[in-house]
């Protein structure tokens, strides 16, 4: 159903209508709802192209952050031209994500799972130590220029949901289909002379430019980033919206991320019963449906076909 | 209560939706509060809570606030900001955008206040808060009021009075927390302390959320000062260097600038706390204690367990303020508010009262209050003085 | 001279506690292959239960207060065993060796019980009376009694725990289903029962840190967060799945943290750590003592 043309349609429309509403609508909560939503979405959906290598790429939220502060940076100390900083948070991350990936990629499994949970770490201790960029207080101040700002939302959502686009292009490409085939087995490409190394670093900076680029949409769209926005607990929950909207599936993170902090805006203000909300809904996906939405779609639509036959 | 938060806008909509059927005789005026309610400042948020709703209370039962032929009912509306910049923002993006608050009555900790300020300056809307920075104030900041003494106001005098106690302190060490109020905080005591003719040996930086404080006392305890001073640090992270600095043998002067709460620090240092004076705390059920002040005192003991002090009080003054101003404004306008507070003079816990501090900030917007100096005594907060700044004297005599 | 005294005393010390926490986490990662990000909340379930069992004890039963903490202390390790079972049956038997899946699931677990200390006990640091008062010099380090019975029960349990793997027909069982699952079910391990019994000692390993610890620092709903990341360093540095290696990577770290937090100060220490993890990572991925894979 997904896979097919209609499906891609009905994507680009909800797309459309979610830049419309970020233009029109006056609620500055609601727009800044959307912004977040598909930020959100943004890093799942990053968080699940690297897991098509079989790798968990905790250094999500690194790469979020380094788009963040490179914004910031630029914006705020340097006082650079907008659309530059804009531009520099996808290139800095993707960068710096090609430099650990090179360095990291080594590792697999549960190693590197630990190595990029480390490697989150240590770049948010960088940050607490750097008194020239805020310390442990961070940066204020990011504002879109005066002519833009009515449109910043949309701006955003646009280029959000562009991002989203890409990925799923990319995953339906033949590059794609290295990764899927890296994830199965990576010793099959290599037989066939594919460098493996350098396909999995480039599936990583891939999701790194992308998480960059969400992060200097934030940056702006926050106005204020801090250290404690870019703990390895982001990478946790976008994790979290990959499994309860389907990793089957590029729609399953965008459907999770969705669901999840729309959800999530019930129960805010009060971290106890947001903690246990979380986690109940982790669980209960996990044990329940391991496929998650998607996955609960895929099945629902099979007892329909199969019913018909 | 905290917990209670989430039931309270169902509640109040409940009501809402009778009171706009019946034709609305008078409106509610939420008032945001965005402070810490978990970690190691837990205890300020929910006894700057306490206080705040006490206040409302008080000034509803008096008939409300009456402005432009209105009559408004205050409401207490409290976030947690976990004392991050980010939980800082989120709190003022919900506050402001969601729940439509217009004033906000206490907020904990610069870089918090430093994020939400990047909103409500420029949506217009008032935050009284506890914020130790001066970088949070100033004229282009107007929506910005601080409710309680910092340590521009507060170290010259209690430091001078901790030297005449113990004239012979030659030495001292600064320990301070890695955040933002403790760096701004920390020249101004190296500053104080080297005018009074004390020397600082060595000024150390810790992490919050740190668990460990042994590295950091044996190091202390292997410089010998004559005094520590623990800076913006919380009572909870000084109790446990204070325990580990007993352990090693350390005697001496121990200062706690941001010391508020009394029962935090004895709760993790016990006796190791003895004689330790306090900056921010205050005995208001001491004799100099004001008969609203002694009442709010008590009643915090029966609800929250511990006293009142210098921080959690605070709200009360600045709610007493703000509808001395919407009065004074006949409006609910923040922008009109903002205007007025400068120059309107209100009865606050501990007397008369009202805005200056322009010769610091350049701007009036730091409350006038007594500075008070207490110390730990067999466990107890015993007030040594309590001096009234020039500014506030020349205002009561007025 | 005595300095160094004082900095190998804080080593023990501080190292003690991460080591009894790194055990748990190693052994289950050895036995189940999970990343288990809930163990910190078992660490916190028992600390904060000896938070409100010790004053319920002393004020409501008159208990003496060494009585009142040993009665806390069984409460909080039989409850924190009661817990470890219903996680285990719940949830972790249905993704032994699924490393994403069982990351997960204890990612929500831990949301869980997090969630659920904030609801029940606030957010506010809670105490205990020291149980045992008074300071003890030794050779010149000064150390509090109490922080001298934490070291001594650490090691106690840490032989125990050594004698239990290395003597017992329960440890064989624990090892053979570390180092190949599939041969050890091949030869009639019963590899379910095993991983549980596996689980439950990493899970008392926790409680004992918790109930040690909660006499010395005040207790909230996130302290086993700061222990559980410090652990995960250890058992990297260590080696996944080494209980030799969970020992020493634990007194190794408490080690930087001593010497550096003095020489630097604490915040350099922290930093100094993780860099040092990454680069043994890169250099030496099973660690110092884990097998190759």
């Amino acid at each position: 159903m997904w896979n097919r043309l209609p499906g891609v349609w009905i994507c680009v429309a909800f797309a459309i209508a979610s830049v419309l509403f970020a233009l029109l609508a006056t609620n500055a909560y609601y727009t800044s709802l959307v912004v977040w939503v598909l930020t959100n979405a943004v890093l799942a959906s990053a968080l699940r192209f690297v897991l098509q290598i079989g790798e968990l790429n905790i250094a999500t939220a690194a790469f979020f952050g380094i788009g963040a502060y490179t914004t910031a940076i630029t914006a705020v100390l340097l006082g650079w031209p907008f659309w530059l900083t804009l531009l520099l948070a996808p290139l800095v991350a993707g960068a710096l994500s090609a430099l650990f990936g090179w360095v990291t990629l080594r590792t697999k499994g549960p190693y590197f799972l630990l190595v990029s949970f480390a490697v989150t770490e240590v770049v948010r201790l960088v940050y607490t130590q750097t008194n020239a960029i805020g310390g442990n207080s961070g940066l204020v101040g990011m504002f879109p220029p005066m002519a833009i700002e009515a449109y910043y939302p949309a701006l955003a959502v646009a280029l959000l949901a562009a991002t989203l686009f890409a990925l799923y292009g990319v995953e339906r490409s033949d590059l794609g289909r290295l990764f899927k085939a890296i994830e199965n087995n990576d010793a099959i490409p290599r037989s066939v002379g594919l460098n493996v190394v350098f396909l999995k670093v480039l599936c990583v900076v891939i999701a790194g430019s992308a998480v960059g680029l969400a992060g200097g949409l934030h940056a702006y769209a926050n106005n204020v980033i801090a250290p404690s926005d870019f703990t390895f607990f982001v990478a946790i929950l976008a994790l979290a919206y990959v499994k309860i909207g389907g990793e089957g599936h590029a729609l399953g993170p965008v459907l999770g991320a969705a669901l999840l902090t729309l959800v999530g805006q019930w129960v805010a203000g009060i971290s106890a019963w947001e903690n246990i909300f979380y986690g109940a809904v982790i669980v209960v996906t996990l044990l329940v449906f391991p496929g998650g939405l998607v996955g609960l779609a895929a099945r629902a639509r099979g007892l329909v076909t199969r019913s018909a036959r | 209560m905290h917990m209670a938060n989430w039931t309270r806008p169902l509640g109040a909509a409940a009501v809402m939706l009778l009171f706009a059927q019946a034709g609305a005789a008078q409106e509610t005026l939420k008032l945001g509060i965005s402070a810490p309610f978990s970690g190691a400042g837990a205890t300020w948020g929910l006894g700057m809570e306490w206080a705040a709703e006490q206040a409302a209370e008080r000034v509803n039962e008096e008939g409300g606030v009456t402005a432009n032929g209105k009559t408004y009912m205050f409401d207490i509306v409290s976030y947690d900001n976990k004392y991050s910049a980010t939980e800082g923002a989120r709190s003022a993006q919900t506050m402001l955008n969601r729940d439509g608050i217009d004033f906000i009555v206490g907020t904990v900790g610069t870089a918090p206040l430093r994020a939400m300020q990047a909103l409500t300056e420029r949506k217009g809307v008032i935050v009284f808060n506890v914020a130790w920075g001066k970088s949070v104030k100033g004229p282009e900041f107007p929506y910005t009021f601080t409710q309680m003494n910092t340590p521009f106001e507060i170290l010259v005098p209690f430091y001078t009075f901790i030297k005449e106690q113990h004239p012979d302190l030659e030495t001292a060490v600064l320990i301070s927390p890695n955040d933002a109020t403790g760096q701004e905080l920390e020249p101004m005591a190296i500053e104080t302390w080297k005018n009074l003719g004390v020397e600082m040996l060595a000024s150390d930086w810790y992490e919050r959320g740190t668990t460990e404080f042994q590295p950091i006392a044996t190091k202390i305890a292997s410089l010998d000062p004559d005094l520590v001073d623990f800076s913006a640090a919380p009572p909870t992270d000084v109790g446990s260097i204070l325990k580990e600095l007993d352990v090693l043998g350390w005697e001496g002067v121990k200062v706690i600038s941001a010391g508020s709460s009394v029962e935090a620090l004895m709760a993790v240092a016990g006796e190791a706390a003895e004689g330790a004076y306090l900056g921010a705390s205050a005995d208001f059920s001491g004799e100099s204690a004001t008969e609203v002040q002694k009442e709010l005192n008590a009643g915090a003991r029966e609800a929250l367990g511990e006293p009142l002090n210098g921080l959690t009080i605070s709200p009360y003054d600045a709610i007493m303020a703000l509808r001395a101003a919407i009065e004074e404004a006949d409006s609910v306008d923040p922008t009109k508010v903002k205007d007025v507070l400068p120059s309107v003079r209100f009865e606050s816990s501990y007397g008369p009262s009202g805005f200056g501090g322009e010769a610091t900030y350049d701007y009036p917007q730091q409350m006038l209050l007594p500075v008070i100096v207490t110390r730990v005594e067999n466990g107890e907060t015993v007030e040594l003085t309590r001096s009234n700044p020039a500014e506030l004297e020349a205002l009561i005599n007025d | 001279m005595e300095l160094f005294v004082q900095l190998l005393a804080n080593t023990l010390q501080i190292g003690a506690v991460y080591v009894l926490f790194a055990l748990g986490l190693t052994l289950i990662f050895g036995v189940m292959k999970i990343v288990n990000f809930a163990h910190g909340g078992f660490f916190t379930a028992a600390a904060l239960i000896v938070t409100s069992v010790v004053p319920f004890a002393t004020v409501e039963l008159g208990a003496p207060l060494w009585a009142g903490y040993l009665l806390a202390a069984i409460v909080a390790i039989v409850v924190v065993l009661c817990l470890g079972a219903l996680v285990y049956g719940i949830g972790f038997q249905h993704v032994l060796k699924d490393l994403n899946g069982s990351f997960i699931l204890s990612i929500g677990l831990l949301l869980i019980l997090n969630g659920a200390y904030l609801a029940i006990y606030g957010g506010a640091p809670r105490t205990v009376p020291q149980v045992l008062p008074g300071t003890v010099s030794i050779f010149g380090a000064a150390l509090t009694a109490q922080r001298l019975a934490l070291v001594i029960v650490a090691a106690v349990v840490t032989g125990g725990l050594y004698l239990l793997i290395e003597r017992t027909r329960l440890g064989l069982a624990l090892r053979a289903v570390a180092m190949d699952q599939e041969a050890a079910m091949l030869q009639g391990m019963p590899f379910k029962r095993v991983a549980l019994y596996g689980f439950l000692i990493g899970a008392a390993l926790a409680a004992c840190a918790g109930v040690l610890m909660a006499p010395i620092n005040a207790v909230t709903p996130v302290s086993g967060d700061e222990f559980l990341i410090k652990a995960f360093i250890i058992i990297i540095i260590g080696g996944l799945g080494s209980v030799p290696g969970a020992i020493i990577g634990g007194l190794f770290i408490a080690l930087i943290e001593s010497v550096g937090g003095y020489f630097f100060d604490p915040s350099t220490a922290t930093l100094a750590t993780f860099i040092l993890v990454i680069a043994f990572l890169l250099v030496r991925p099973q660690g110092i003592l884990g097998n190759v894979e």
